[in-house]
């Protein structure tokens, strides 16, 4: 028995690590051309392009001209390798006027064929641009849910009252021709008109009364969620003068926030970066490659703004009109940094999945209610900050093993925000 | 409780007129008119029908249109090359300083927006005056040059440039003389620029003048002790000051550097030590250094040098003819008190006048002489350079102009046609000059002469130094792009006198070879600090030259020479002062400290003297000098004016300066004259009725506390003795209930000590106030219909002395009449919202706008507001203040602030309030908030001084101190615990946040 127990777990083992093994080497080349794509976007981009010079050569078809022993050793460290006197090495170095390529030291063997995957992946592709996918709010409105269905109760209720009606004028019917011999045979054929149809139901005060009351329902929820909606702009989404998109710059290419929006962690505004911030990578990065070796028309408009002539700023610069996606009132103040920097909170919290934006849109009401709702429950991050311990210490005095949350200590005060 | 001292605010208050009576039970200074409406023709007018649907049409259709979904598009556009020191929403501050005071200088996002005092300053290291708050707004000024012009036409700089250097090099051809006319230049680097321009063009003078003149003081000393020099005064190392109408915490000299000094020897830390100076004032009109005297006498203003020359007497035992007599016996006999005081605080005291005459000055030399002052309290060594003006050079040089031999004159920040008391004699000198040159940054009354304007920048926008004191050298360094195409007059000079330099490149120069070599510090150290002190010189002591006899006769024929007529004493307002910054509506609506007149200058006579001629309140005066200039000015009945005279400020009536300033007031400068080479600013005159009225912009009682007990005082005698005397904190307190209950501020409990002894009523905490919270100017009509803005005042309150009896019972006053209303002691009262923690206006709102907040604030929410106003009425301080219009957007202010570039002063953590909602103090919670936020990120308890109120970081003396009550060791509960701490109306037992603490008086003992 038992010999035949250990046989069977054997088998059912191995049949197991076979499923396992295939389904890894499904997902692995995909994987693989993933990984490669990001490491691509992350380490390459700013010297090599696909399908055209940059800085350095074009690297479709890469893995054709080289050995992946040699391009392992190349990517590695190039200096190196034309150091030791390898003739492909050192002919390549000196057919790109002598510039080194950046020795690339802490990528592994894995990471570097991910890369070579993706560059033979994206070599076969043609050269046109992705497309993009529409970067809409998916506005999961449950309001709008309930109105469908309040829709369709109405429906459903109103078709009930209409098969009643029939069955009661059919039973009225019944009586009165038990009562009265048939009457008037032989207008039955003509069959009422619509108007009269209409007319014998506006007749009928129960369901006028009904289709009186659905339609106050209606009307009134409908205007009560259109006052309510009143100066709330979410899902606002306008067009802005560059089509700067937060999913490749903040997804894709994993830029932290703060490197454009650096005042968001030390000043009541997160500000919008100057147009200098965004010359640090696109002085390089100029998405040639998706564009026939031109320059993005989009990245162009930066060039535009500054006066770029490709070595300095002219003096012909014209600033670059963002349209304002947030907009409180005057009346609240509201401070970035005590939101981010004190509090901890991740900019998503507010934003939304912002790295999945193409286009920002406003993710959040911006609400009074919607600002108090999160000062009610968020606890208070205080933990490590000596400011809040004489709050704290004062806070479990009176209310011990309560939250602390930002409203016990008196986050929703109107002077908190309203001065 | 144990005061029935009977305090007023104004002279209707004492007497419950009828119209006072009436407007302190109305809320409002014109009755509304909703009985027209409700009554009578109102209802009797008919709607039609068509119309009323036509109404209800439009309104339905107006409703559902701003109901629309339409997102506001506001553009927000960012640096496009963001200057790395600039993050925008946090303010950056810059040293410079503002006439040799070094300032701190606030700017967001490159504009800036306060002024606050450098900590680490000398001279003055805490607060500023008004004027030094409300020069921000000078530089948004919209009737500015914007362009250079010649012959009236604007033009470019090139052009002006040309035409100077050829004016330049035919007056050089020519040998006619080139002559800078300007105000007190103490700037090192400019003086240095000059003498190369000089190098240049040889007949180049510079000459001196200002608009109110101090070189009697420089000659004097020249006189009696060789030093053309004016002293650095040290009131904070005096225990007796005796002034006669020096208004030397006022507008004298350097004012608010004195305030400290004086003020040192009498806040409530000096009196806990239980010290306390005593200053004795003799003067004519009330100043405000006599609103602060512990004694003052009004006297004439031909009896100063009677009381001097008394003075003299009973201090060194001479007998020179000529002191007061038993005509002024009150006078007489508090000189024999005041000699005896001197004496025994000999080296330790203090006599100033404020008269600009060289014998008056000489002889004031004489007794701090005999007093061994020199080297103590005043210091020669350590001269002051801040009023250089010498009004014999500029005597010298009209004289030149008109003899035709000037053939070039700069004009620079010296305004003539407006100040100078002989206007001919100036239009006839100036007719004779080629080219005249103005730096003007605005078309003022000189520039009407003038061939040129070549606009300076504001002192905001430019590079520069100045050299208030020995060895003090301060720097002007731009906080802002020049907004208009002007160009800094240095930058002017230098390219005149043929150099292509940058003038930042030669002040950086001059000041690395000559003021910081061998400091060790380099340039950008400096520029931190803002300040270069070279340190002290050692003070001596010096003896008198002179013939005393003789200089106090000469001193006499001049104070004789006033006694005649009306005797006229000519001043300057604390808020508007010389008159240079008459276009800033934020100073013209600063209540005037004691007469709080607003938008107006007026002439002060006395009640009891007024009735003699049969003036009344409101009544215009014509006022014919002796030199025949006439003016008509509204009257103010001045309790505490001198029989005999009358005050009127200078500063007023400029009739170029720009829209909010033009034509307010009258004029006063043309009474003025010059005796012994020096400007005097007495006369004599004429006064008759016109026959006309006029109500002045007066805020004395718009907010009246209805004669409630709120002041609170004793004498310093009585303090010693008991440090609770006078505070009503004495006996048992009657049991109270509390029909809320307690407020708990666990965390932070924000509240304000207010030291009555410390507060001088100076109003620059106001005007910090307006700058902090975005308060707007309303002007003269509205001020008249009491709704002025201020979320601060500064209240004052007249009491009477009878025979040196302080305390004067309600039922007394009846029995008072005539020169015994002259004989009145003041308080000044900053009050502002007293955060009460059982607040009554919380109570009545009917939308919970206020509220309290946990730290023991009293919020307002304006979004929350729609104006009952019920709070207002609840308010037992009259501390709110509603909306009438939107100020910050209606055409109708446009004069003040309401323009797209003024606003830029606007402070953008304060929101702008809207029409029709209540405002008041808020404790400068944007402060709290911030200094919360800053110590969170630092994450860091937070430290006592890491908030400041504007109006407390304004305050000189620091009278208004703020803190955590709930932290025992900073410094407002410290100042809590103090005895003398008493709460404003803490019998209706509102608890009030804001701790005030007794007035003490230092009174002269017969």
């Amino acid at each position: 028995m038992r010999n035949i127990s250990l046989l069977f777990r054997s088998v059912v083992k191995s049949l197991m690590l076979i499923m396992a093994t295939g389904l890894t080497i499904g997902t692995a080349s995909a994987q693989d051309v993933k990984e490669g794509e990001s490491l691509f976007k992350q380490k390459c981009t700013s010297c090599h392009a696909i399908n055209s010079d940059m800085v350095g050569p074009a690297l479709k078809g890469v893995n054709d001209r080289y050995s992946e022993e040699w391009l392992l050793k190349w990517i590695k460290n190039s200096q190196a390798l034309v150091a030791s006197g390898d003739e492909q090495a050192v002919a390549l170095f000196e057919g790109h006027n002598r510039v080194a390529m950046t020795p690339f030291p802490d990528l592994s063997d894995d990471q570097i064929r991910s890369i070579l995957a993706y560059i033979d992946d994206a070599g076969q592709a043609p050269a046109a641009s992705a497309t993009a996918e529409g970067g809409a709010a998916n506005n999961n409105d449950v309001s709008g849910f309930m109105l469908v269905g309040l829709g369709i109760v109405i429906v459903i209720a109103l078709l009930v009252i209409f098969a009643l009606n029939r069955v009661i004028r059919t039973l009225e019917r019944i009586i009165v021709n038990k009562e009265i011999e048939i009457v008037d045979e032989e207008e039955e054929p003509k069959g009422p008109t619509l108007m009269d149809k209409v007319k014998v139901l506006s007749k009928n005060k129960r369901l006028v009364f009904f289709a009186v009351l659905m339609l106050v329902v209606f009307l009134g929820s409908a205007g009560w969620k259109t006052l309510w909606d009143v100066g709330v702009h979410q899902g606002y989404q306008p067009v802005q003068p560059i089509k700067f998109s937060h999913q490749l710059h903040a997804g894709i290419n994993q830029i932290e926030c703060q490197y454009c929006h650096s005042g968001a962690f030390k000043s009541k505004n997160a500000s919008i970066p100057s147009a200098n911030v965004c010359m640090n990578c696109h002085k390089y990065v100029t998405a040639s490659d998706k564009y026939n070796g031109e320059t993005s028309p989009e990245i162009q408009k930066i060039y535009d703004a500054l006066d770029w002539d490709g070595q300095n700023y002219g003096p012909d610069q014209r600033p670059i009109q963002w349209i304002r996606i947030h907009n409180l009132p005057d009346f609240a103040y509201f401070n970035h940094s005590q939101h981010v920097s004190v509090a901890g909170l991740e900019c998503q919290n507010c934003h939304g999945p912002i790295e999945t934006m193409d286009e920002v849109y406003q993710f959040s009401p911006l609400t009074m209610k919607w600002c108090v709702n999160c000062h009610r429950e968020t606890e208070v991050n205080h933990k490590d900050n000596a400011y809040y311990d004489k709050l704290v210490a004062a806070h479990d005095k009176l209310k011990e093993g309560d939250k602390i949350t930002a409203a016990s200590l008196g986050g929703l005060e109107c002077g908190k925000c309203h001065y | 409780m144990d005061s029935n001292k009977k305090y007023w605010k104004g002279l209707e208050e004492l007497q419950q007129t009828p119209a006072f009576v009436e407007n302190s039970k109305s809320e409002f200074a014109e009755p509304l008119p909703i009985e027209n409406v409700l009554e009578g023709p109102g209802l009797e007018k008919k709607t039609p029908r068509r119309d009323f649907l036509k109404k209800l049409g439009f309104g339905i259709g107006a409703v559902s249109l701003a109901a629309c979904q339409n997102t506001p598009v506001h553009k927000s556009i960012p640096y496009l090359i963001k200057p790395e020191e600039v993050t925008p929403g946090i303010p950056n501050y810059y040293a410079s300083s503002y006439n040799g005071q070094s300032v701190l200088v606030k700017t967001r996002e490159g504009r800036p927006i306060l002024i606050e005092a450098n900590p680490a300053a000398k001279l003055l290291n805490c607060g500023t005056d008004a004027a030094t708050q409300a020069s921000v707004l000078d530089l948004y000024d919209t009737n500015k040059l914007k362009d250079p012009k010649i012959g009236g036409r604007e033009t470019g700089w090139a052009k002006v440039d040309k035409a100077v250097i050829a004016a330049l090099d035919e007056a050089n051809a020519s040998g006619k003389q080139i002559r800078i006319v300007s105000s007190t230049l103490n700037s090192p680097t400019a003086l240095s620029l000059i003498a190369q321009f000089t190098a240049k063009y040889p007949t180049t003078k510079l000459v001196e003048i200002d608009s109110v003149s101090y070189a009697g003081i420089i000659k004097a000393n020249q006189n009696s002790f060789g030093k053309a020099v004016i002293p650095h005064y040290r009131f904070d190392k005096a225990e007796v000051i005796v002034s006669v109408s020096a208004d030397f915490i006022g507008t004298w000299l350097s004012g608010e550097e004195y305030t400290q000094q004086f003020i040192s020897k009498r806040d409530y830390k000096s009196l806990e030590n239980g010290k306390m100076s005593r200053l004795i004032q003799f003067e004519s009109g009330m100043s405000l250094t006599g609103s602060n005297a512990d004694a003052r006498i009004p006297i004439k203003v031909s009896e100063e040098v009677p009381v001097l020359i008394a003075l003299y007497n009973a201090i060194t035992g001479n007998n020179v003819a000529g002191a007061i007599g038993s005509d002024n016996a009150k006078a007489q006999k508090v000189v024999a008190l005041a000699s005896k005081e001197l004496l025994q605080a000999k080296g330790k005291s203090v006599v100033v006048a404020g008269s600009n005459n060289v014998a008056v000055q000489s002889l004031v030399n004489a007794i701090n002489v005999a007093l061994e002052n020199y080297g103590n309290t005043i210091d020669l060594d350590n001269a002051s350079y801040q009023y250089k003006g010498n009004d014999t050079d500029f005597e010298s040089f009209l004289n030149e102009a008109k003899a035709g031999n000037v053939g070039v004159a700069f004009f620079l920040n010296t305004n003539p046609a407006y100040d100078y008391y002989d206007s001919k004699k100036l239009a006839d000198a100036l007719e004779k000059i080629k080219t005249k040159i103005s730096f003007s940054d605005r078309e003022d009354e000189t520039s009407v002469y003038m061939d040129i304007l070549a606009p300076n920048h504001s002192y905001l926008e430019s590079w520069g130094d100045g050299n208030a004191l020995t060895g003090y050298y301060t720097i002007v360094q731009p906080t802002i792009n020049p907004v208009y195409n002007t160009r800094q007059y240095e930058q002017s000079l230098l390219i005149w006198s043929g150099s292509e330099q940058d003038y930042y490149d030669y002040l950086r120069a001059y000041w690395e070879q000559n003021i910081l070599a061998g400091t060790g510090r380099s340039w950008d150290d400096m520029l931190q600090t803002g300040f270069e002190y070279k340190g002290e010189v050692a003070a001596q002591a010096y003896s008198f030259n002179g013939d005393i006899n003789s200089i106090a006769q000469q001193a006499l024929s001049f104070s004789k020479s006033f006694a005649k007529d009306v005797e006229v004493q000519l001043y300057q307002s604390i808020a508007l002062r010389d008159g240079k910054q008459g276009n800033n509506a934020l100073l013209h609506e600063l209540p005037d400290p004691i007469s709080k007149v607003t938008w107006d200058n007026y002439v002060a006579i006395s009640p009891a003297y007024a009735k003699s001629l049969g003036i009344v309140e409101n009544d215009v005066l014509k006022v014919t000098g002796e030199n025949g200039y006439t003016v008509e000015l509204p009257v103010l009945l001045q309790p505490g004016q001198a029989q005999g005279t009358v005050s009127i400020a200078v500063g007023y009536g400029r009739s170029k300066v720009g829209k909010a300033g033009n034509n307010i007031g009258k004029n006063a400068y043309p009474f003025a004259k010059i005796v012994d080479g020096a400007q005097v600013l007495y006369t004599t005159a004429k006064i008759e009725k016109t026959g006309d009225s006029y109500i002045l912009a007066q805020t004395q009682t718009h907010h009246t506390i209805e004669g409630r007990n709120v002041v609170r005082e004793t004498s310093f005698k009585d303090y010693l003795h008991d440090p609770a005397h006078g505070s009503g904190n004495h006996g048992t307190k009657h049991k109270t209930y509390d029909l809320w209950n307690k407020y708990e501020s666990p965390g932070h409990k924000w509240v304000l000590a207010i030291d009555l002894n410390a507060c001088t009523g100076c109003g620059s905490c106001i005007v910090a106030c307006n700058l902090e919270n975005n308060i707007p100017v309303v002007g003269r009509d509205e001020v008249r219909r009491r709704r002025e803005m201020h979320w601060m005042r500064v209240d004052r309150y007249y009491s009477f002395n009878v025979e040196g009896n302080e305390v004067t019972k309600e039922k007394e006053l009846a029995s008072l009449s005539g020169e015994d209303l002259d004989d009145v002691s003041v308080v000044h009262q900053p009050m502002m919202c007293q955060h009460c923690d059982h607040a009554p206006c919380e109570t009545v709102c009917p939308v919970l706008a206020t509220v309290h907040s946990n730290e023991g604030l009293n919020h307002m929410a304006y979004n929350r507001c729609f104006g009952t106003r019920y709070c207002a009425n609840n308010c037992p301080y009259k501390v709110r203040r509603f909306n009438w219009f939107n100020y910050w957007n209606d055409s109708r202010f446009d004069n003040y602030l309401n323009n797209e570039f003024t606003q830029l002063v606007l402070n953008p953590d304060v929101t702008s309030r809207t029409r029709g909602v209540m405002e008041k103090c808020s404790m400068c919670i944007q402060r709290i908030q911030a200094g919360k936020l800053k110590a969170k990120m630092e994450k860091r308890p937070l430290k006592d001084g890491d908030i400041v109120m504007a109006c407390g970081s304004a305050c000189s003396a620091n009278a208004i101190i703020f803190g955590d009550l709930n932290d025992p060791n900073s410094e407002v509960s410290k100042a809590l615990k103090n005895e003398r701490v008493y709460y404003v109306l803490e019998e209706i037992n509102v608890q009030p946040n804001v701790g005030y603490m007794t007035k003490v008086r230092n009174t002269l003992e017969a």
